[in-house]
């Protein structure tokens, strides 16, 4: 019995420590390649220019794609573990939305060119709301039927209230630079916004680290997850409040990148032997991995527009979720 | 050691689901619940595991279960439900490892304790030769098995299981009828003290034969509380089962079998 632990043990742990290995290499991939006009640029360009080019854009870049991508990936393996369903992801409980029309608001009103800050502080209290709402409406003891529902409901609203913003854009221009947010990104950021998102996303993984054991006790059922000392309700709040902090400072700093929490637990979730809590990490690093991979990625491409990160990862995430939709749908007749 | 139930009543909504009900179950008993259904059997299980809101208080050695912290009340009481759900496709032992949660330390790996905890409840189920294959790729039966297991791992004092036994063969209704026995006695496992185990059957049969003591509710009461062969006489199933049982001994044991259905309204109050 203990013999065959170790054996399921040990490539779990090399899983954690490869994919921690490829987060270190690829952000450091990310670190040495940039991108102007005419494309990608490669190393520095000169020593004077180094450290300007490496804290100013190249850092805050990297270090936000580990950020973001990890949140969505530890959140999204979190979520599915919550509600037992493979297809849930961050977006699905409003945050996402709550925070892109907080950060909308902000640009409608002119306030997000006054201070840069303003921007991110909206969408921190749009997904703050947004979980506010979806409390008030699911409550504290609501099943997970009613919080799907309510997180769909939120995201009508908060969707309406974004296109209401567009509608009303005082220009052009402003429309235009709301749908660009949008579209999610990590280019042009600070330390600044490196500083804004971790006091939400640190306390945020720590709630979503909290439940880990209750997400296991949960596979069973609500019954035998209650019967082992685990109370659904607990767990439920602590991952639902863990992901509304974690995804509000990271959509605040990015704009919505989707698919990453969808896609990231699907593929690792056979590795870890379908558990629950030991997807959480892998997870984490596997996100960090997939953004810092197609952030690299945009600054390859031959010169033009540059594309932005939530763009790449819908086109590559989308055909995944019809692929696991059809997949499902397929076993199941 | 005794499990006591006070005046315990669950409703739902305006119907009375359990009656007030007062019971006190001692360690070493293997106790079966039984009766027709919709008489509460499940409903007062949850209660006493304390997983529906119900008036009236559960105690274990005196101290209100209620009372204990998660984790205690865990390790004090295992609950089987009725074919609970498995919603990812787990190997065998690990959802039997399920089990050790309330054991383990958050991050801690499997001490030797849970592994031996986890290779006995499966060895008593006779699980241990699927451990290794995803409990989606097993029969109902040998799922069944499997989540016994879990429960059996948790080495609680305290075994309350709905319908172990519904779903299995011949074979293994015997068999894990055994492993209760073995479990309430402290026959098994590294630690050897007395538990209770309380196990919602159908089998009349298989309950009188192995088991210390029956409760027989009906309409959310219990109407029969005594060793087997006082409580599943034939009048008493008679009226609250509504059918005839043929009853005899064989090998010095009891046997009933439900022979024929009563027609609606006969031989009840």
């Amino acid at each position: 019995m203990s013999g065959s632990t170790a054996e399921t043990s040990a490539p779990r742990w090399m899983l954690t420590a490869g994919l921690g290995v490829l987060v270190l290499v690829a952000a450091g991939v990310s670190l040495l390649i940039g991108r102007d006009g005419g494309g990608p640029t490669f190393g520095f360009g000169g020593p004077a220019l180094m450290d300007v080019i490496l804290k100013e854009i190249r850092l805050p870049r990297t270090l936000l794609a580990v950020l973001v991508g990890g949140t969505l990936g530890l959140c999204g393996a979190a979520l599915q573990g919550l509600l037992r369903n493979p297809l849930a992801e961050p977006g699905l409980l409003g945050a996402s939305s709550g925070a892109a029309l907080g950060a909308v608001i902000m640009f409608y009103f002119g306030l997000a060119g006054a201070a840069s800050l303003l921007l991110p502080l909206g969408a921190v209290m749009g997904s703050l709301l947004a979980l506010a709402a979806l409390y008030a409406l699911a409550g504290r003891r609501g099943d997970f039927l009613t919080i799907v529902l309510a997180g769909i409901a939120i995201n009508a609203l908060a969707a309406a209230l974004t296109s209401l913003a567009l509608n009303f854009a005082p220009s052009p221009y402003a429309a235009l630079e709301i749908l660009f947010w949008m579209l999610g990104s990590l280019a042009d950021r600070s330390l600044a916004h490196v500083y804004l998102a971790l006091p939400l996303m640190l306390p945020g993984w720590l709630l979503v680290a909290a439940a880990a054991r209750g997400l296991d006790a949960l596979t069973l059922g609500e019954d035998t997850a209650s019967s082992l000392g685990f109370a659904p309700q607990r767990t439920q709040w602590l991952v639902i409040g863990g992901t509304a902090l974690a995804v509000g400072g990271a959509v605040a700093v990015t704009g919505v990148v989707g698919f990453v929490g969808l896609v990231v637990p699907h593929l690792l979730r056979r590795s870890v032997g379908q558990h629950p809590s030991r997807l959480l990490l892998p997870s984490f690093l596997g996100g960090a991995l997939l953004a810092l991979l197609a952030d690299v990625a945009i600054r390859l491409l031959p010169p033009g527009p540059e594309l932005k990160l939530g763009v790449v990862t819908a086109l590559l995430g989308a055909p995944f979720f019809l692929h696991l939709v059809m997949r499902s749908s397929a076993r199941e007749a | 050691m005794t499990l006591a139930a006070v005046s315990i009543d669950v409703r739902y909504e305006a119907r009375a689901a359990v009656q007030p009900t007062t019971v006190a179950l001692e360690a070493g008993e293997l106790v079966a619940l039984v009766g027709p259904n919709g008489a509460g059997k499940s409903t007062l299980l949850r209660a006493l595991a304390g997983l529906v809101a119900h008036g009236g208080t559960v105690t274990w050695r005196g101290t209100p279960l209620a009372r204990l912290d998660g984790r205690t009340r865990a390790r004090t009481v295992a609950y089987l439900p009725q074919d609970p759900p498995v919603h990812w496709p787990l190997a065998a032992r690990e959802v039997v490892a399920l089990g050790r949660l309330p054991h383990r330390a958050y991050g801690a790996e499997h001490s030797p304790a849970d592994d031996a905890a986890v290779l006995a409840a499966m060895r008593q189920t006779d699980t241990v030769e699927f451990a290794a294959r995803s409990v989606h790729r097993l029969s109902v039966g040998e799922r069944a098995r499997v989540l016994l297991a879990r429960a059996l791992a948790v080495e609680a004092p305290v075994l309350l299981a709905d319908e172990p036994i519904g779903m299995l063969d011949p074979y293994h209704q015997l068999d894990v009828m055994r492993a209760l026995r073995a479990y309430a006695t402290g026959s098994t496992g590294e630690r050897s003290e007395p538990r209770l185990v309380v196990a919602v059957l159908h089998d009349l049969g298989l309950a009188a034969r192995f088991c210390d003591r029956v409760l027989l509710m009906n309409g959310g009461a219990i109407v029969g509380d005594g060793p087997p062969d006082a409580t599943l006489s034939s009048a008493a199933i008679r009226t609250h089962y509504r059918v005839e049982p043929f009853i005899a001994r064989h090998d010095d044991e009891p046997l009933i079998v439900p022979w024929r259905a009563l027609p609606n309204g006969s031989d009840s109050d």
